[in-house]
This record gives structure tokens, sequence and C-alpha cells, in this order.
């Protein structure tokens, strides 16, 4: 339609925004609500946070005359996921004085604190900023956070590796000082010509932007589903340089056919910092030129791709780089799950993988992991890391200390819940959904943990109670949750009703497709009954379920 | 029929008028023909529009269709149409009958449904047995082109409001997420059609509003709750009722009046009562002021709880008991102190003082809220030797579920009286001294009254006190509030009041005054009226450059001139 060669709403509101401040400061002082202005609303996202409301409460706050109860999630940037102990004690006091309490492991190795209500957010930001913690660029139409492995042990070059990470988080930092205007009621020391932003300029990205690192044979940062994937190439113990992959991205919409979920293809290798960093820039300028800025829902950086072609692509890069990478070096991953319990990293530190089942920091009748962690915080001889699996590795802890640490994992139930947990549960991802997600259409971490205490009987009776399949589920086909890069995604349709995806393979290379429509939990269980007894009677030796699925279900549909 | 002279006079004018003009006069004579009246009511053609009254609903989920819709009543308030602007989730459904212009932004989710707040009205419209007659409406669908049921809930609402016989005065608008423009578009063809058919009926039924006489004697009515929410969120340490009462017949009140309401004792102690008496409940009495059976007379006429020590004074009199001088019920006494026989109760029966009635300040406007009378009431606790009690009339209407009756008369309060339309007020109104407040608010935009207005509410805690929020927050955004300011006295460290805000606000606050605003406070009386006031006289002193005394002499003249009005409990 003819709309559509103009610019989208949001488009107008950061071009209006002075360097994405918009009316924020007049929002925070309007006490008639807990909202902010709605253009602020899509400008408060650079800056980390999303407004939302309390999903449960809209109805019956609605009958006694009162607004939706508006509450703020703040995302932090923390490129690789990595705190030090005194940062944890840190967002530990914040979360319980300002948020729900529970600490939030995200998919993208950060942490997120939700419920924190407009008159909290200015306490929350100092307190953070303290600590030199920040949410800029959390959120928002620019490179979010920079996912990494997460496990020092898989690689004796992981700090190398990792310090790509924050080297890229810096490169693609938006440069306007908003937010500490904003949120830290800094003067305007930078004149506005100091402000210049030679890669965002005024409208940013059209899109959010994604990208990730994985270092072979572990693709546990799921590497492929970024705007921009980094595959570390080793040879000889060495860092030789990066494959590069462009236009991943799960997210798509329902009975919207021209969106869909894609993985990255990888175009080239880089092999100096230099270049690898050249080279990220530009494919965040051609998205910045030739990004679809009129609808959104075509506007990642996939659909720039497709749309351009990738030797067209490639054309653009080289033009703008000034060289043409290399052919990419052949890589080969063997898994995508975290490796729990203690390993040792080739400097000689210990580290802990512990589950945090959807990546909830909290205490319950699994284990008193908020408490358990604060207290390892305390002694100061572990630092935190975060994986894509939105677990929790307590890590770099030495020799002497092991057992120290190793006691209090016990001593607050979090040895035992990894240990007992089943091979299943520890594979699962889920997003947060409801209450707080304005976008969720069903439950995802509030309910995926209740349904699989369900599949694993089922699992148990076919003899697949070891299997690693690994099961994700999102409230919605945003993908937060990755659910297409699954072997079992579940993806939100309606309040209890759920898409069945199948097909996925293992390694996060081949996404899954739709195999069955609008499923309440009975009809899942059936389904999945149904699915694990065929697996578990036909399939080869060593195949997974998501190999299998695809053979038998997916592939000749 | 039309001597030569009048004709040519009437030709003259068929020609040189235009369409609008004509069918203005057309109906403009067919009205006088039809009143019998005089040429008094000829009102002035102005530019604005000539409907004059709108609703404007919509259902949101995202809160688009909000903001469009309080974008169009702006508009239209600058036109001169009075503009009710209200959300589908707090639409009385009763009321869609009685609708004459009615304008509905709605969008649509998921599959095809219509936003969550919207369902219940979504199922109403498409339940028959009603008809809508009198209205004529518009729909404005927002939705999302990427969806299969583009703007379907609004194609529903479109297409069901004809078939109950609405007639529909512009084209239904669908509009895509980008959809500033084309609803904006469609509310300027809402109102050109408006100003269109507003001049088919001119026949100005504006009639000089008529005192209405007031009956001798107080006019008691039995009244119906058609709704009672309690308004305080979870999490709170306050009770506060809504409740929505209508009756019989009219009622008759003006914004400023409260309701009277006599409680009823609770059954269960009543039952009681007559257990431990053995007194017989059907026996037949009279009192000094009523007359019925025993039970009856207990449960609806006399006051059982928290006895004056004169009535217990009288009590132990009759019954011989040594009773020391404290405030019981009437339970506890006869617990603790028995009567001797069925008869003695009969005597002490007849020594106990009615149930007094409550007096509760009206939150509804007879022009907002038609049929109905609003209270706003909050659960009274207070401590008798150190237990937790309720009062009896709060928890009465608190506990009492819709389409439960009780009796309540109107209590005039002359003293608490909106002034001429045109004339900016000051509403300082914490707590439950928001009721009448709330009354001022819904009677002026109602009847399009000019004058600013300027709200002072403050409460414990903004997320679970706020009464009235979203009432208030529409009429802040439609500019019926001018200005708005809030005290939460317990969501920082330092407790702030209302009084606070006004001596931030001090120098706009006496601006306001100078330039002739009323000054209106409700609430409790101690100590919360006697702070306002204080620093009223403050305020005065200081903005006024004057001394005490003639800040006190100050406010008095506004007591004198009525601009200074209190309605203090």
């Amino acid at each position: 339609m003819s709309e559509k060669n103009n610019l989208s709403p949001i488009e107008k509101i950061k071009v209006a925004s002075k360097g994405l401040r918009g009316t924020l400061k007049e929002s925070l002082l309007d006490e008639h609500t807990g909202a902010i202005r709605e253009p602020d609303e899509a400008l408060v996202k650079f800056h980390g946070m999303y407004q939302q409301d309390d999903r449960d409460r809209r109805e019956e706050r609605e009958t006694k005359k009162l607004e939706r109860l508006y509450s703020f999630m703040i995302r932090l940037r923390l490129p690789g996921g990595f705190l030090t102990p005194e940062r944890w004690l840190a967002i530990h006091h914040v979360a319980g004085e300002h948020s729900t309490g529970v600490i939030k492991i995200t998919t993208r190795q950060t942490i997120q604190l939700h419920g924190i209500l407009k008159s909290h957010v200015k306490p929350t930001i100092k307190a953070f900023n303290d600590v030199s913690l920040d949410s800029i660029a959390a959120c928002g139409d620019v490179n979010r956070v920079v996912t990494c492995n997460a496990l020092p042990s898989q690689s004796h070059l992981h700090p190398q590796i990792h310090a790509y990470a924050d080297k890229i988080s810096q490169l693609l930092l938006p440069k306007t000082k908003a937010y500490y205007e904003i949120w830290l009621d800094e003067e305007l020391v930078a004149e506005k010509a100091d402000e210049t932003d030679a890669l965002y300029r005024d409208r940013y990205l059209p899109r959010k932007f994604k990208i990730g690192i994985a270092i072979p044979p572990n693709n546990d940062a799921d590497v492929l589903i970024n705007d921009i994937g980094l595959i570390a190439i080793v040879e000889n113990n060495e860092l030789k340089g990066f494959n590069i992959a462009v236009g991943g991205g799960l997210s798509f919409t329902h009975g919207n056919e021209s969106t869909y979920p894609r993985l990255a293809t990888v175009i080239g290798f880089t092999d100096t910092e230099e270049k690898t960093l050249k080279t990220i820039y530009e494919i965040v300028t051609i998205q910045r030129d030739f990004g679809n800025r009129s609808d959104r829902k075509q506007a990642r950086l996939k659909y720039t791709l497709d749309k351009m072609g990738v030797e067209a692509f490639k054309a653009e890069l080289d033009k703008r780089t000034g060289f043409k990478p290399e052919e990419p070096k052949p890589f080969a991953f063997s898994q995508r799950k975290d490796e729990y319990g203690w390993t040792k990293s080739a400097d000689g530190l210990w580290h802990y993988t512990a589950f945090v089942e959807n990546g909830r920091v909290t205490d319950d009748a699994n284990a008193a992991t908020k408490t358990g962690f604060y207290e390892i915080a305390k002694t100061s001889k572990a630092n935190f890391r975060f994986t894509c699996n939105q677990n929790v590795i307590v890590a770099d802890v030495i020799e002497e200390d092991k057992a120290e640490i190793d006691a209090l994992l016990t001593q607050f139930g979090i040895k035992q819940f990894t240990g007992s947990s089943s091979a299943v549960r520890l594979n699962t991802v889920a997003c947060v959904a409801f209450n707080t997600c304005g976008l969720a259409l069903a439950e995802a971490q509030r309910y995926l943990p209740t349904l699989i205490t369900k599949i694993e009987p089922i699992l148990n009776k076919y003899g697949l109670g070891d299997e690693d399949v690994i099961i994700r589920m999102t409230g919605c086909p945003n993908g937060c949750g990755r659910s297409t890069a699954a072997e079992i995604g579940f993806i939100g349709t309606a309040y209890g009703l759920y898409n069945l995806h199948i097909g996925g393979d293992r390694l996060g290379l081949r996404l899954n497709k739709k195999y069955k429509e609008n499923l309440d939990e009975a009809n899942i269980l059936s389904t999945v009954d149904e699915l694990f007894k065929v697996f578990a009677a036909e399939k080869n030796t060593g195949e997974t379920f998501g190999d299998f699925s695809y053979r038998k279900w997916i592939q000749n549909n | 029929m039309l001597a030569e002279p009048k004709l040519k006079i009437i030709l003259d004018l068929v020609q040189s008028s235009t369409k609008e003009e004509l069918i203005w006069m057309n109906g403009y004579i067919s009205g006088l023909i039809n009143n019998g009246k005089n040429q008094e009511q000829i009102v002035p053609a102005s530019p604005s529009s000539a409907v004059k009254k709108i609703t404007i609903a919509y259902g949101t989920e995202t809160g688009n269709s909000k903001k469009v819709a309080t974008e169009f009543a702006v508009k239209a308030k600058k036109k001169g149409i009075v503009a009710k602007l209200v959300s589908l989730d707090q639409y009385k459904l009763n009321d869609l009958s009685k609708e004459e212009y009615f304008f509905t932004v709605i969008s649509t989710q998921g599959e095809g449904e219509p936003p969550v707040g919207a369902k219940k009205f979504y199922e109403h419209i498409h339940n028959n047995g009603f008809k809508v007659s009198q209205m004529k409406y518009g729909v404005l669908a927002l939705g999302d082109t990427s969806y299969p049921l583009y703007c379907k809930a609004g194609e529903d609402v479109d297409i069901q409001l004809d078939k109950l016989g609405g007639q529909r005065i512009v084209p239904l608008q669908k509009c895509d997420v980008d959809f500033e423009q084309d609803a904006d578009a469609w509310f300027d063809h809402v109102l050109k059609s408006l100003n269109e058919s507003a001049v088919v009926a001119p026949a100005v039924k504006i009639q000089p509003a008529v005192e209405t006489k007031k009956a001798a004697g107080k006019k008691y009515y039995n009244g119906t709750i058609i709704t009672n929410v309690n308004l305080n969120d979870r999490g709170s340490n306050k009770q506060t009722y809504h409740v929505e009462v209508t009756a019989d017949e009219p009622i008759e009140y003006e914004p400023g009046d409260a309701l009277a309401l006599i409680p009823f004792n609770k059954i269960a102690v009543v039952k009681e009562i007559i257990a431990l008496t053995g007194v017989d409940p059907a026996l037949e009495l009279e009192t000094a002021k009523a007359k019925g059976t025993v039970e009856e007379l207990l449960t609806k006429n006399i006051n059982i709880c928290y006895l004056l020590s004169s009535v217990i004074k009288k009590y132990a009199a009759i019954t011989g008991h040594q009773i020391p001088d404290a405030r019981l019920d009437l339970i506890e006494l006869v617990k603790k102190y028995p009567v001797k026989d069925t008869s003695q109760f009969v005597e002490v029966l007849k020594s106990l003082t009615p149930i007094a009635p409550r007096l509760y300040s009206i939150s509804s406007s007879p022009n907002a809220h038609s049929g109905e009378v609003h209270i706003t009431v909050s659960l009274n606790r207070f401590l008798v030797n150190n237990e937790e009690r309720l009062g009896l009339c709060s928890e009465f209407i608190g506990g009492l579920p819709v389409d439960n009756n009780f009796t309540f008369y109107i209590h005039k309060n002359r003293n608490f009286r909106l002034p001429a339309p045109e004339k900016d007020i000051i509403m300082i109104g914490p707590g439950t001294g928001i009721a009448p407040m709330r009354s001022f608010l819904a009677e002026r935009d109602a009847t399009g009254a000019s004058g600013r207005n300027w709200l002072f509410f403050g409460e414990q805690h903004f997320v679970a006190d706020f009464l009235y929020q979203t009432e208030i927050q529409n009429w802040l955004s439609t500019g019926v509030l001018t200005e708005l300011s809030l005290a939460f006295s317990r969501d920082q460290q330092e407790k702030i009041y209302v009084q606070h805000k006004m001596k931030k606000e001090a120098a706009e606050l006496f601006n306001w005054i100078e330039a002739g605003a009323s000054i209106y406070i409700s609430g409790t009386k101690d100590p919360m009226s006697k702070d306002v006031e204080n620093t009223l006289l403050e305020i005065i002193q200081e903005q006024g450059n004057k001394s005490a005394d003639e800040a006190n002499a100050y406010l008095k003249k506004l007591k004198d001139e009525g601009r200074y009005e209190k309605d203090v409990y």
C-alpha cells in the first residue's frame, strides 16, 4: 500500500528526539500517571528500558478506575555476560529495593529487572551507575548486548575472543549523552556538536541489531540467530580470525507470510581485528542505509539481505570496507548446551555452571538460588558469567577457594537442583511473556516448568530420559526464547494455545518448522507422546530427535 | 395563504439563503409550531457546531485508540461541543439506547477480537433485544494490515449498531498502524456531518432552567445499588467504595449535595440479640420514631452499635445493673448485663435511639450520570478498647452487593455550590474529599462550563489509592482539568500532603484567587481542612503582602461572597 513508502511512526519519533531525549524528563515529572508519554515509550528502549504493565491486573484495575499498573523493565548492557561479585551484590540490592526481586538472566547473557515503578527508575539507574553498570542501548534500534560463549574452560583463547564482545559493543555505542542527562541528572556538558554520531546519525537503525560470537565446537551462543554472527577460527591454538555470518533473526508474525525466521549466512572470513571490526561496522552502515524504514516488520537485516541478494550485499560491503574478505573457513559445532557442574580452564581456574530454570534467579522450592549467589558474591571469590541458555556460571574460582564455593552451592541447594534436573529440563529456554511482556499471546516462563514436569514421564516411558532434546517456549513469535531454533518449539498463539514446531537440529544450524497449530495442553501432551513413541521405535543409533523428526515429518511435507 | 408583503419577504429570504440556512429555518419554524413558544428562544447561528453533545467511546489495548479518541474530544471541545470521552470498559451499557451522537474508536486484536476492555460492550451489541433508534453514529477502526482479520472488531461494531437501528452518519474508516492522517480526516468528516445533521433539527430545546421547587419535608427514595467497587487496589491500607445507585423515581439533586443513608444493622447480630433475650421477633412494637416487629425495628430502625453513655445509663436503670461509663454495643450489654425477662427488654428497646442517617457527599453529577447518584465511601475503621471496629454504615454499604436496596434521601448543601459556569474553581479534596469534586468536574464537563478547574488530590499511595484515576486523567487530557496537583503521602521518605502542593504552587494559586476563583475544601475536618486553611492564609499573606489580620479578613470576604466553601467531616 502507498503508506508503506512513508516512514514508520517510530522513525519520525527518532528523528525528532533530540538525541533520544524526547520528552523523557517531562514524562518523569507527570504525576498523574505511572506511564511515560507515548513517543517516549519508543525512546526509552534506547536507554535499555521497556515500559510494561502487569497484564494479570488489567481488568481488575479497570473496574477500580485505576490505570494499568505500569512499570519498567531495565536491561543491563553486559557484553559477553560478565559481572564482578561487587556488581552482583549491587544488582541484588537494587532488585530487592526497586523491582520484583527476581533477577532475570536473559537469553542474551544479560540481566533484566522487572516491575520498577516510574518513580524508582532514576534511583535504580543511579545505583547501577555507582558500580559502573549501564543500560545504554540494551534495547532499541541499535546494536544490542553482544553475546559470546560464556564458559572460559571451553577454550584457552576464551579471554582473547571474549574481549571482542566488549570491543564491538564500544564500537557501536550511540554517541548521545542523553542517558546521563535524563537518568543521572548530569549537566548538559557536551555541546550538541560533540554528540555527532557518524554511525547512527539521527535515525539510528531501522530495527534492533544483534551480534553474537561463537567459539567452535560450542554453539551455546546460538550464533546464527544474530544479525551478525562471528565464528572464531582457531588453528594451532591460535586465533586466526572470524567467519562472518549475516542476516540471522528469528522473529516473525503469525499470519504474515512475508515475515520469517532466518539463520545467518556465512559470507566470508576476516583475519585481523581491524578488518573484523571494520567489516562489522560497515555491515551496520549497510543496514542503516538500505534497511526498510516504513514497515518495521520488514526492517531487520535479514530482509535487507534477502531483498538485495547475498552477492549484491557482499559487493556493497566490499565497496564500503575497501577490501574483500577471504573465503569462509571450515568449522564444526558439536554442541549447543551448557556444561553443567565444575569445569577447569587452561589457566587453572574453576567454573561452576549452575542451572537456573528459565533464568529466574530467586529463592523457591527448588533452590535458594538468589540467597546462594548473594552469599557467594559476598566472599568476593568468584565472578558471575551468564550463558545464552539463561544459566549462571560461578566463575574464575582459584583452586584454594573451590571447596568453599562448592559448600555454598550445596548449602543453598543450587548443586542439588542442577544435579537432579532431567536432561530435557536442563535444555529448556523460555522468554518472559506474561505477566509483563506486552507482546505475549500466551504464557512462557511461568508455564514451561510445569509442562516439562508433564513431558518428563513421557520421555521416561520410551526410555528417552537421557536425551538432550532442546525444548524452548515463547509467548509470541518474536523469538526472544529462540523457539524456532529448537528441536521442539512451542510458540504461543493465544492464551493457553501453542503452535508446535519440530525438526530443528541440536546444534543450531537448521530451524524447525510448524507441525501442529493451536494446541492446548492435552493436545500438546498427546502429540508429544506420539512423536516420542515413533522416535524411540524408529531412530537410528545416535540420531537426535531434531534430525529424526526432520527426516520423518518435515523434510518431505 | 400569505399576503403579498409577507410572501415577498419570505421569497427574498429563501432566494438569498444557502441550503443549510433553509434547513435551519425549516427546523426552527417547525420547532416554534410544536413548542408554541415565542421568539425568545432564537439562538444566533454561531460558527461552532450546532450539535452540543456527543459521546466518544474507545476500546484500547495498546493505548492508540485512547490517544485518538482523546484528541477527538479535545478537538470537539474546541468547537464548543460537549464531548463525553469514555473508555468502553467503563461504559454503561444501558446508556446505549439513550445515546444521540455516539462515536467509537476501537482496535482489533489477534484473531479479529476487540480489546479485552471492550469485550463486554462488543458482546452486548451482539445481543439483540434492544434498539438504539435515536443514535447517530460513526466508527473508526484501528488495526494492522499484516493481520488477516484487519480491523474486524471495528467492522463488527459498525454493522451491529446499524442492525440495532442506529443511523450511520459517517462511513466506517479503517486505519493501519500509521493511523494519524486517516483518523484526523475521519473526525473532520464527523465534525462536518455534525454541523449538517444539527441544522436539521434546531428546534431549540433551550429552555430557561426551571428552578425545581423542592417539596416540603424529606423525600425518601428506595435505592438500588447498580455498582459497588472498592477503588483501592490490592496492598492498600484503605477501602474506598464507589457506589452507584438508582431509584424508582428520578432523583433530584445538585452537585454539592449529600446522600443521607440509613444503614441496616447486621442480621446475624440482631438474631443473636433476639436469641439471647428470648424476645419474640414477630412482636409488634411502636417506638418514638417507628413501628414494626421487633426484628424489623432492630434491623432497620434502632441503633444497637456503640451506644451513647446516656443510653447505657438508661439500660442500667431499667435492668438494675451497675454498668461503668463506657460505650458498648447492645449485644455486649445483653451478654454482660442480661435483662430479667422479655418485657424488660421491650422496655430497653423503647429507650434506644433510632439509627442516625449517615451523610455522604454525592460524587456524581445529574447531567453526567443521568438517573444515578454515586457516593464514595471510605470504610471507617476505629479502635474501641484497643479492638478494631468498622463503622456500621461504611461496612453496610461497602458490603452491600449489586441489586440490594436501601433507603436514602437527598441532603441539600446550599453552602457547597458551583459558581457561574465561566468562573474558575479550585478544589482541594484529598481522600474521600474527592467525592463532591468529581461531581463538580463531571457536571462542568457535561455542561461545557468554560471556567478553569484546578484539583488538589492526595492519598497514601499513587499505585493503590489514586481514587478515580482514569476519570481524572481523562479530564486532564480533554482540558476539563486545567491544573492537577497530587500528593501521595507515603510514596517517599517525607510525608507530602495537599497543603505542601498548595505551597509549591502558591503564586499561581493566588493568581487564580485574585482572578475570581472559588475555593472548595472537602474531606476530613481535622487535621486536613485546618492545615489547608492555614496554608491558604499563609499564601494570601505572602503572595498578597498582607498581615495575618488582613489575610484573615481576605479569606472572610471570600467566604461572605460564597467563594470559599467547605464540606468537611
